[in-house]
């Protein structure tokens, strides 16, 4: 994380937390979750409804990223951040050290020059997106600074810079 | 096909004749078989089409992107098969993510193409958003104002209640209600980022915080269903070419137990004293002109057989005539000389009229204000405010 981006005074708007065993009880999470805090975040954005769904849209990803590599052990957090026309989504999950290096490397590689083409050509010749095509969509079509945060083992936590408001308008 | 295996249900469809396949609603699967119907659908689609297949994704509010990369991968395969096959996909300028997702599949073969659904897909659109408008839009509405705020009541206006302006223009009818009957939430909604943009901009000098205005398209709604005690939506149904369709959606967004108001104009039946006779002409023409432009401004006295026909009950229908005695006369004479700008100097000039018969058109206009300011004239213009009530 950038010296710049760390200093950053993001106020915190909306914290979730739940047993991961009971998220990942049912796929549906996902998306009630994604729902409910992009409609709590939104309401004081320029254009709610539109912001809502942009953010529930990439929120939703992210939480099946979680859903599709989580381990029933532990707790999920989410929590949603503001700083002007930026929302940060920090996701804390469990992440056993197998997993640590494929998040290293897929967040890494949200940053590569080549990040568009990979892209590309995982829509064009895979069956199903990978995790790291999602962050890759994430970065491309959300316009996400994804970062990783390691302090709090045996979680990780994904960290989701989104200039929603500024796509929007 | 309405697909209920998903928490929220969703629509895949084919039109034959339009070679037309629509997903809308939300498509979040888990895995491919989820959606594998509808997947399978889309392929005989492609198999069946000559020409051109249309993915109309406009209606789409959510995808994730294993829904995305099985309908993306039928149309990536169908473009490898199939050289004399083209893919235009139809997406929406409200749901952001949906051009920006569905633009890269064009990146990878040039036979798909995005176009954006937006307002030059509704006739005539160009008219009623015109931003020179404006002015003319926030005295309209402070003559209907005085009637409104006594009829609202009878109609399901009260403090407290959640309430959604469908169609809000700049926003000053919100603005009002707010005011005046204090309801505990109003989203407004407008397809015209100019007049949203007037909107914002007059409440923030207000210091209005707590109106939600959104940008979105009246017929597809982004609005969750069943969530306001009250809709209104104000002279918009006569002027798009599918009132039904609009209808369909306020009645959705609309609480069950809640109402839905509307308010219209018959544009032939305003009238004034003196001149009379021009003044009939004129408006009989303006009629015929917006139904050119496939809108009906005649729509008024047909609300009730609309909303019985979109399945409210309770419906209840009444008048009132806007006129040069409402406050002060020099008001609505400047509303006719904004139609006059409109109707003769632009939609009439559009539709290819004689310099002769434009006119004859623009006299009726200036006798209607020279009605409204002669001081012993009449000048009217009827409006009919309907609401009926969703079933429980």
């Amino acid at each position: 994380m950038s010296a710049a981006r760390a200093k950053a005074n993001f106020e915190p708007l909306i914290e979730l937390e739940m047993e991961m065993g009971t998220f990942l009880s049912d796929w549906d999470h996902c998306d009630h979750l994604s729902s409910f805090m992009a409609r709590m975040i939104s309401h004081n954005r320029t254009d709610p409804v539109r912001h809502s769904n942009f953010f529930s849209s990439a929120l939703n990803e992210l939480l099946e990223v979680t859903f599709r590599g989580g381990l029933p052990e532990g707790r999920i957090g989410c929590t949603v951040y503001r700083q002007g026309p930026k929302e940060r989504v920090k996701l804390t999950f469990p992440c056993p050290p197998s997993q640590r290096q494929f998040y290293r490397e897929a967040v890494s590689k949200t940053r590569e020059q080549d990040a568009y083409d990979r892209y590309l050509d995982a829509i064009s010749n895979d069956l199903a997106p990978s995790r790291e095509v999602i962050l890759l969509d994430l970065a491309i079509n959300f316009e996400a600074e994804i970062s990783l945060e390691e302090k709090t083992s045996p979680s990780i936590t994904l960290v989701v810079d989104l200039p929603l408001e500024g796509i929007i308008s | 096909m309405s697909i209920g295996a998903l928490s929220t249900p969703y629509q895949a469809e084919f039109d034959a004749n339009s070679q037309e396949f629509s997903l809308a609603g939300v498509i979040r699967p888990r895995t491919v078989d989820e959606i594998a119907a509808s997947v399978t659908a889309l392929r005989h689609a492609v198999e069946g089409a000559r020409g051109v297949l249309y993915i109309n994704v406009k209606r789409l509010a959510q995808m994730n992107n294993t829904a995305f990369h099985a309908f993306a991968r039928v149309v990536l395969d169908a473009c490898r098969a199939r050289s004399d096959l083209r893919f235009v996909v139809v997406t929406s300028s409200v749901v952001g993510w949906t051009e920006r997702m569905f633009r890269h599949l064009g990146k990878i073969e040039p036979q798909i193409s995005v176009e954006v659904y937006d307002s030059k897909f509704y006739p005539g659109q160009d008219f009623v958003e015109d931003t020179s408008f404006i002015p003319i839009l926030r005295t309209q509405t402070k003559m209907t104002w005085r009637h409104e705020r006594t009829i609202l009541p009878r109609h399901g206006m009260r403090a407290g209640i959640a309430m959604a302006d469908i169609c809000c223009g700049i926003g000053d009818f919100a603005a009002l209600v707010r005011k005046e009957f204090r309801p505990a939430r109003i989203v407004a909604l407008d397809h015209s980022r100019a007049s949203l943009a007037y909107a914002r901009n007059v409440a923030a000098e207000f210091g209005i915080t707590d109106i939600e205005y959104t940008y979105g398209d009246a017929s597809e709604m982004l609005l969750e269903s069943d969530q306001f005690d009250l809709v209104t939506c104000r002279h918009s149904l006569q002027i798009f070419n599918q009132p039904d369709v609009l209808l369909k959606e306020l009645f959705r967004i609309c609480k069950p137990g809640g109402r839905v108001y509307i308010t219209n104009e018959k544009n032939s039946h305003c009238l004034g004293e003196p001149r009379s006779q021009s003044i009939q002409w004129t408006y009989e023409e303006v009629a015929k002109l917006f139904s050119h432009f496939e809108m009906d401004v005649e729509l008024g006295p047909k609300s009730r057989r609309y909303l019985a026909d979109a399945g409210f009950e309770d419906i209840r229908v009444e008048s009132f005539m806007v006129s040069n005695l409402d406050g002060d006369p020099q008001d609505f004479a400047d509303i006719i000389a904004a139609w006059e700008n409109v109707y003769a100097g632009e939609m009439a000039v559009k539709r290819g009229d004689s310099p002769e018969f434009i006119r004859r058109f623009r006299q009726g206009f200036q006798d209607h204000i020279f009605a409204a300011l002669h001081p012993k004239g009449y000048a009217g213009w009827p409006i009919w405010a309907a609401s009926g009530r969703k079933p429980l």
